[in-house]
């Protein structure tokens, strides 16, 4: 395996509080390379998107963060405001859960796609549209060109997501953050885009820090994954090994979880079943 | 059966430091109007208590104006009639407009559906043009630009008042007291009113500026107060020709009105946004 | 679309219509007799003329029927004639238009380009001394009388300095007023559009906007400000309301030959046909801007346009 693309030592995310300092992350360390796929899996409020926030130093402004965040060999507390501009999107990508609301309302998706390429490719305009093209083709589009053209509001919550994923990785970051990229679709568009996640992966040869609630998901896509809890990353290694075999109770309590939710499911589908003529 | 009411929740909040600037001020002004009568040095008609067009000296803190009146004794005389109308119009024009919100609120959907439409067009209209074109036609006059002034405030005390009722309306305590057959009419005193009335007395205060506003500038242009009586609005439209000569004439009766409103536009401003959930950049 | 738009024209017509009718009304609400209040200043006030006049406003007629022949005189165009001069107030009022709209454009121009940059400075250092600072202005700003402003304006520069004149009709008489009206409704805009940034600022495609690594500016100025302008243009017609409202006073203080400076004189001399002249057109003129905006604003969001 390649040397890391992102390596993340003792990150620390605080808050001022009223009651001295609240720790939102604390103590995170993670590597991750090209081509490889990362599961932060843990509840919501575990600290896992602050975790990804920091990356790339998009914190609100009353967080503070310590510890070191090495992308590409170069420590990001280093960078100043304009130099971590250009690392924004072009070493590491993002895409975020709310495709509805990611995405500007008043713009095209053509400016949307084609002004990222534009700053870090330093393609023309004529490039960039090109590029975009390319992209949305590689993400399923079969009119890339009318996609184009459209609004936000006029495409519906998987292709808006399935955007979101062609603008990032049409800069081919060598990483891409995806933090809970499924999880406000339909469940049907859900499978689609995690497999076109895993399929452009390795197209693009990116890596791709996936965050996550959804322990399914995990066994499903990642190569290695992180179990965070209250600020913490508690277990971590290949899924095999970690979801085989949970050594903390934390892990196991989640797939226990998991398990009931799946078993319920099918339970409910086989009660289907029997119940249709 | 009894009925939960609602308890009104401790403010915990502290008193933000332009509301305490702007009820200070108040007081200020709100004092030095009621005393007038007592701090005046001189009768604000009297002509000749000094010499005319006076700048400001020990015997004329702010001067005197062309026919030799001291000017100090005019702008806290003239405090009385601006504060006095405010306080008139407001009142009667919260009356109205909450009477109105009220009975949009809980009146019934076609009385709530007519009175809103009609309340929400005259809305569009600024008070000071609604206000202007009932002077217009009531003719000029303290009492008849009150009274306009205070119309003009009362589709702005409707929508608020209905804002804030429709808000209650729509709580649990309210279903539970409509469920146990209590009138709308007691509904209102006993259970709306005393939830909605510390708002509405914010929103008053709101009013009170604008109000204000309007009364100086219907009698700047000769529509409100009637000379000589010492409005600030009025001072002014009668001095602005010797604005060259005694600027004092200018610039006084001016503060007055802009302490007065800034203080008004301090509270309330401030504590609007804790009660008005509804507003979004309205003036 | 085209159904919101049509349906948008007649709300406003009907709203006009209610003003004609209710100017209309507003006559007979008049303490006393019209007639005898119009004509109190007059010498000529005998009988006759009395009677005259009472014929000639059709106020002898039923209530209904007055308020009935007015409108559709007024929707032809017919507004009447002015008590004094006897002339057409359709005519006076038409020649005195150019002067008031070129007046409230300037004034909405100089506080749309105060206010938006002030909000927006406002919003992105929200909570900073710049924003603190803003915000003062802001509140000063609607604190002071326009009419005040407008005098304090005359004496600094055009008494004091002697860099503007006081009154006439050169292009250079507009500044005065149109700088007095902008600077007194800029604070509006200015709090307006602070909070609408604000808003559009915490919006998650921001964030978006961010990490794609765009520079900071362009972040602000197409992401942010775009969305934010398409709501600042629903509450200018708003604002060029409340401008209206004060331009009949400031027409006043500079002088200025537009129809807020005739009504004046007219509500002073009980000029009854005139005054009604001036609320139609200047309620119409707030309901028509209005009703522009709101039109405007479904092609400038694509979210309606689509519609």
């Amino acid at each position: 395996m390649s040397a890391p693309f992102l390596s993340v030592r003792d990150l620390t995310v605080a808050f001022h509080g009223r009651q001295g300092d609240v720790e939102a992350v604390r103590n995170v360390s993670l590597d991750l390379a090209r081509g490889e796929i990362l599961a932060l899996v843990g509840e919501s409020g575990s600290g896992k998107s602050l975790t990804s926030l920091s990356i790339l130093r998009l914190l609100p402004e009353a967080a503070r963060m310590t510890g070191r965040v090495e992308i590409d060999g170069q420590d990001i507390a280093s960078l100043s405001r304009r130099q971590m501009e250009d690392v924004r999107g072009a070493k590491i990508g993002m895409i975020f859960q709310e495709p509805m609301t990611s995405l500007n309302p008043v713009l095209t998706i053509e400016r949307q796609m084609t002004e990222g390429l534009i700053r870090h490719k330093g393609a023309s305009r004529r490039e960039a549209l090109e590029m975009a093209r390319i992209s949305l083709d590689d993400v399923g589009f079969a009119e890339p060109e009318r996609v184009l053209r459209q609004y936000p509001h006029q495409l519906s919550g998987g292709m808006r997501q399935r955007v979101m994923i062609a603008a990032a990785l049409a800069l081919q970051p060598g990483i891409l953050i995806a933090d809970e990229p499924t999880t406000a679709l339909d469940v049907t568009v859900q499978a689609q885009v995690l497999d076109l996640l895993v399929d452009l992966k390795s197209r693009y040869d990116s890596g791709i820090l996936l965050i996550t609630h959804d322990i399914g998901v995990v066994a499903e896509t990642a190569d290695r994954v992180a179990v965070m809890r209250g600020g913490e990353i508690v277990e971590t290694g290949s899924v095999d090994a970690v979801l085989g075999a949970p050594s903390h109770d934390y892990t196991r309590a989640l797939l226990a979880s998991h398990l009931t939710v799946e078993k319920a499911m099918h339970q409910r589908d086989a009660d289907a079943r029997r119940m249709a003529p | 059966m009894t009925v939960a009411t609602a308890t009104i929740k401790p403010r915990r909040r502290r008193m933000p430091v332009t509301v305490i600037l702007g009820l200070g001020l108040a007081v200020v002004i709100a004092a030095a109007s009621l005393l007038a009568p007592y701090l005046t040095p001189f009768d604000p008609m009297r002509m000749a208590a000094g010499p005319r067009l006076a700048a400001p000296s020990i015997a004329h803190p702010f001067g005197t104006d062309e026919f030799g009146r001291d000017l100090l004794s005019r702008v806290l005389t003239g405090g009385r009639l601006s504060l006095g109308i405010g306080i008139a119009a407001v009142v009667s024009g919260l009356v109205v407009g909450g009477l109105l919100g009220l009975l949009a609120a809980f009146a019934g959907r076609a009385v709530e559906a007519v009175l809103l439409r009609v309340v929400d067009v005259l809305y569009s209209f600024p008070d000071t043009l609604i206000a202007l074109a009932l002077v217009a036609f009531l003719g000029p006059g303290i009492e008849n630009a009150t009274l306009a002034i205070a119309i003009s405030l009362v589709p702005f005390y409707a929508r608020v008042t209905y804002g804030l009722a429709a808000a209650e309306r729509a709580k649990p305590y309210i279903e539970a007291a409509r469920l146990a057959g209590i009138n709308s009419g007691r509904l209102v005193r006993v259970h709306v009113m005393p939830n909605i009335g510390q708002s509405l007395i914010v929103m008053g205060t709101l009013g009170f500026s604008s109000a204000i506003l309007s009364a100086a500038g219907l009698s700047f242009l000769g529509l409100g107060v009637q000379p000589p009586s010492p409005e600030w609005g009025a001072i002014l439209a009668s001095g602005r020709n010797y604005i060259t000569k005694a600027p004092w004439i200018l610039i006084f009766p001016g503060l007055a009105i802009c302490l007065t409103v800034l203080s008004f536009n301090l509270i309330g401003d401030s504590l609007r946004d804790l009660v008005d959930p509804r507003r979004k950049g309205r003036p | 679309m085209l159904f919101l738009i049509s349906k948008r024209v007649l709300a406003a017509f009907a709203t006009v219509i209610a003003v004609i009718i209710l100017s209309g009304i507003l006559i007979h609400v008049v303490p006393g007799d019209p007639v005898t209040a119009m004509m109190a200043q007059s010498v000529s006030a005998t009988p006759e003329a009395m009677a005259d006049m009472r014929a000639r406003l059709g106020l002898d007629l039923p209530v209904w029927q007055q308020v009935g022949l007015y409108a559709w005189h007024v929707l032809q165009g017919d507004f009447g004639r002015s008590i004094r001069g006897n002339e057409s107030v359709a005519w006076l009022l038409l020649q005195r238009l150019p002067n008031t709209f070129s007046l409230a454009v300037c004034g909405l121009t100089v506080a749309l380009a105060i206010g938006i940059p002030l909000g927006f400075l406002a919003a992105i250092k929200r909570g900073r001394l710049a924003d603190t600072a803003v915000m003062v202005i802001a509140v000063l700003g609607v604190s002071i009388p326009a009419f005040w402003l407008g005098l304090i304006m005359i004496q600094v520069f055009s008494l004091k300095l002697g860099w503007l004149p006081v009154a006439g009709s050169s292009w250079r008489n507009i500044i005065l007023p149109a700088l007095t009206l902008g600077l007194t409704y800029c604070a509006l805009v200015a709090r307006m559009t602070r909070s609408a940034l604000i808003e559009v600022l915490a919006e998650d495609y921001i964030r978006t906007a961010r990490a794609r690594g765009l520079r900071e500016r362009q972040v602000l100025l197409v992401h942010a400000l775009r969305p934010a302008l398409i709501s600042i243009v629903t509450v200018v017609g708003l604002v060029f309301a409340y401008l209206l409202g004060g331009q009949v006073i400031i027409e006043n203080v500079f002088s200025w030959n537009g129809i807020g400076r005739l009504a004046v004189q007219a509500m002073l001399e009980r000029d009854y046909p005139m005054i009604q002249g001036f609320i139609v057109v200047f309620a119409t003129s707030v309901v028509i801007v209005s009703m522009l905006i709101d039109i405007l604003y479904g092609f400038l969001d694509p979210r309606m346009r689509q519609r």
